[in-house]
């Protein structure tokens, strides 16, 4: 997907962009958002993992909407420097805990968010569950399906709300590209999706532990490189197709109601043959009900093409680049039509001159700051907001675990497909 | 920074800042951009917006002068033979076009196209003619050379040479057409950003608009709140070249061949966004003499203008579908 700028400009033309600025509450659920948390407060909530997941959702979380009484980790040195963060975001200083169990019993909480290492999602999610707290966890949901059943039926026994991570869906140009685009058949019958996700590096995180003696290994983890780089090793990662493939995968589930019945995959490590165990280079193929496709690469020598779900549709092509940029090029004419999703403020959405050419830049005085561009942060405060909206009005969360688990299973039996060299039918969910 | 504002013809407070998102759906269309704005929870908006820029495209191949085989070109190239049966609308237009030109004192003329170029403006190449080429190009100039048979709906004009120009309103002319045909609801359309309009209340009390400094581009002179109304800017401050220090603008005043030179920017408030994309052109070359007469007669326009050499806009008129807040540096 290599567009000149000038297609992409002329992609712009016909579809969705979505740019960087000072958004606040939901898309669509903004109204929801709105009622909930301030009539009963903020929800009282903790986060479990403050790695670079964890740290990231922080940054994203409205005092309004939610209160951040406490903060966990193993890894002290993270948490430390978490709280002293947040304090100077104007928080309270967060209780700090190393223990998850404990932090359950001491704080007065109503909801966790989990950012954790992949293996250990269901463990503590159930954990939580169990312990009657309302929880956002971190994608992939679970590294097993039997995992991710086990999470729905605590949710279930416990009455409580469980939503994974994936970000697209509170993201207004997802939102406006499926419900506007894909839904409204603009691109025709799509029987074809590109998911990339490419980078040039190396996945490999360098940091020195907390203190020279640290030992993680009661935590699992035989010593401090397998805890900073759990992403590389199998017990504890599913590797590219989970940490990067299952965003895409999702989002393609959602664009095409419906999951993947089978899949091959292939890869290697090819690059970085650092004593990891998990591909630096996955090809996917899934094959979807319907004659529909979706191809998944993820490679660590090249990132010409960053990341994008690319949709070809028998009308139009739709392209969501980097989550925040969207394209379409309708099929078989010139015509460029370009979409982008701005915020609502009282500030003005255009400014009127004398006429300006077709290129000239923004559409506002301030174009390199145009109030109500968004960036991709969007997402994950949406993500929030709406979750404790959820908690505090029962409103409907916009993912959930039964969608989640679908991506969960993909994305393992591709690996084991990887494994296999065999194309393999994808196991329908047992519920 | 801004310093002061004042609120002027208004009705009351600013709109709330609502919690929604903006769609935009944009094309390149009439050598700018063509872009309809609706809430985001507008599920098939972008199907009808894509639609109704289909349309504009249609109406560009209609109405351009630029290719050989538009209608008005057809017209250009035969009318002084014979008179030339006109699409309904079209002809609707040119009639429009010969009110406003009746109205305004022959300012706002569609015939200007040989002054245009002659200065260099057509090819956007700005240059200075002779005197004898402009004595010669207005001899091709006037409404006067324009003859309509209402009946036969032709046109024709008095001698060869002469050819029209819809380019003063001919997006805001598109925008009345898109508006009328497709349902796109609470909209805001606009070409150019220089043509405005406003469908329906925005966001709550209208949809809001900047207009922007001619000379200090990061600044505003106003902010509007439309409602059911179009607004458009007429300035030279896009297309002029210098010479010699001295600047020459784009927009040519029929009366003496010279590029118009007494306003710096101006923005109509009416109805239709052909009305205000004409009367914003001609009120540029004449002024506020002319805006005033022109209000004087006629109701639901407001005209706001910075004459050159001032610093500050004036308003002329008044309109019930807006609000306009000055911005005072």
């Amino acid at each position: 997907m290599n567009l000149t700028d000038e297609q992409k400009e002329q992609g712009r033309r016909n579809f969705l962009k979505v740019l960087a600025g000072t958004p606040a509450l939901a898309a669509l659920g903004a109204a929801v958002a709105a009622r909930g948390p301030l009539k009963g407060g903020p929800v009282k909530a903790a986060v479990i993992g403050t790695g670079g997941m964890g740290r990231g959702l922080i940054g994203q979380c409205q005092k309004e909407f939610i209160d951040l009484r406490a903060i966990c980790d193993i890894n002290p040195k993270r948490r430390g420097a978490i709280a002293e963060s947040m304090v100077k975001a104007g928080w309270a200083e967060p209780k700090q805990y190393e223990d998850w169990r404990e932090m359950l019993q001491k704080e007065d909480l109503e909801a966790v968010i989990i950012a954790v290492p992949l293996w250990a999602h269901a463990e503590i999610a159930i954990g939580c569950l169990d312990a009657g707290k309302h929880v956002l966890c971190e994608k992939m949901m679970a590294k097993t399906q039997a995992d991710c059943q086990r999470m729905i039926e605590a949710r279930d026994r416990n009455k409580r709300i469980l939503e994974i991570g994936y970000q697209r869906y509170y993201n207004p140009v997802y939102q406006a590209s499926y419900n506007n685009i894909v839904k409204q058949g603009v691109i025709g019958d799509v029987y074809f999706a590109r998911l990339v996700w490419h980078r040039n590096g190396n996945w490999r995180r360098k940091e020195e532990p907390p203190t020279a003696n640290f030992d993680p290994s009661k935590y699992g983890y035989p010593d401090w490189e397998h805890l900073v780089n759990w992403r590389l090793y199998k017990q504890y990662s599913e590797g590219l197709v989970a940490e990067l493939g299952s965003h895409l995968l999702t989002a393609t589930n959602w664009f095409f109601e419906a999951a993947p019945s089978a899949v091959y995959c292939t890869g290697g490590i090819a690059r970085h043959n650092d004593g990891r165990e998990v591909n630096d280079h996955v090809y996917a193929t899934f094959e979807y009900p319907g004659g529909r496709t979706a191809t998944f690469s993820s490679i660590e020598s090249n990132a010409f093409e960053d990341h994008y779900e690319m949709f070809m549709g028998t009308k139009g092509t739709l392209i969501l680049q980097n989550e925040i940029e969207v394209y379409l090029f309708p099929e078989g004419n010139e015509t460029l039509t370009k979409v982008e999703v701005t915020k609502q403020t009282a500030a003005p959405i255009a400014d009127s001159s004398a006429t300006r050419a077709a290129d000239a830049p923004g559409r506002t005085v301030n174009a390199a700051a145009t109030p109500g561009q968004i960036d991709r942060n969007i997402s994950y405060k949406n993500e929030i907001a709406e979750f404790c909206a959820a908690v505090r009005t029962g409103s409907a969360i916009r993912g959930g675990p039964e969608k989640a688990m679908k991506s969960a299973i993909a994305v393992v039996t591709a690996n084991q497909s990887a494994e296999k060299h065999v194309r393999l039918d994808i196991p329908t969910t047992l519920s | 920074m801004l310093k002061r504002r004042a609120f002027l013809n208004l009705s009351g407070a600013r709109p709330a800042p609502a919690n929604g998102y903006w769609q935009h759906i944009s094309r390149r269309a009439m050598a700018c951009r063509f872009e309809v704005t609706l809430p985001l929870g507008n599920a098939n908006g972008v199907q009808v917006a894509t639609a109704a820029l289909d349309a504009v495209e249609r109406l560009e191949a209609q109405l351009t002068i630029f290719r050989d085989d538009s209608e008005v070109s057809f017209i250009n190239q035969h009318a002084a033979e014979q008179a030339v049966s006109v699409e309904p609308a079209l002809f609707a237009l040119l009639q429009c076009s010969q009110q406003i030109a009746a109205e305004t004192g022959g300012v706002f003329d569609i015939t200007s196209s040989p002054l245009s170029q002659c200065w260099g403006f057509l090819r956007r190449e700005g240059r200075i003619p002779t005197p004898d080429e402009i004595t010669a190009a207005m001899t091709f100039t006037g409404n006067d050379k324009l003859l309509f048979d209402e009946q036969a709906r032709t046109i024709r004009f008095t001698q060869s040479g002469v050819k029209i120009n819809l380019g003063s309103i001919g997006k805001g002319y598109a925008l009345d057409c898109i508006a009328k045909q497709y349902r796109l609801g609470n909209a805001l359309l606009s070409a150019g950003s220089s043509s405005f309009l406003a469908l329906g209340r925005g966001a709550g009390n209208g949809w809001t608009v900047g207009v922007r400094h001619p000379e200090h581009q990061e600044r505003r002179l106003a902010i509007v709140h439309l409602r059911d109304a179009a607004l458009s800017t007429s300035g030279s401050e896009e297309q002029f070249f210098e010479y010699e220090g001295r600047r020459y603008g784009h927009i040519i005043d029929p009366r003496s061949g010279q590029p118009a030179d007494r306003v710096t920017t101006v923005s109509v408030i009416a109805p239709s966004a052909a009305l205000t994309d004409a009367l914003a052109t001609a009120f540029y070359v004449g002024g506020k003499e002319l805006a005033e007469a022109y209000c004087a007669a006629h109701s639901d326009v407001l005209v706001l203008m910075v004459e050159r050499g001032e610093a500050q806009p004036v308003l002329i008129g008044q309109s019930n579908h807006c609000e306009v807040e000055i911005i005072y540096e």
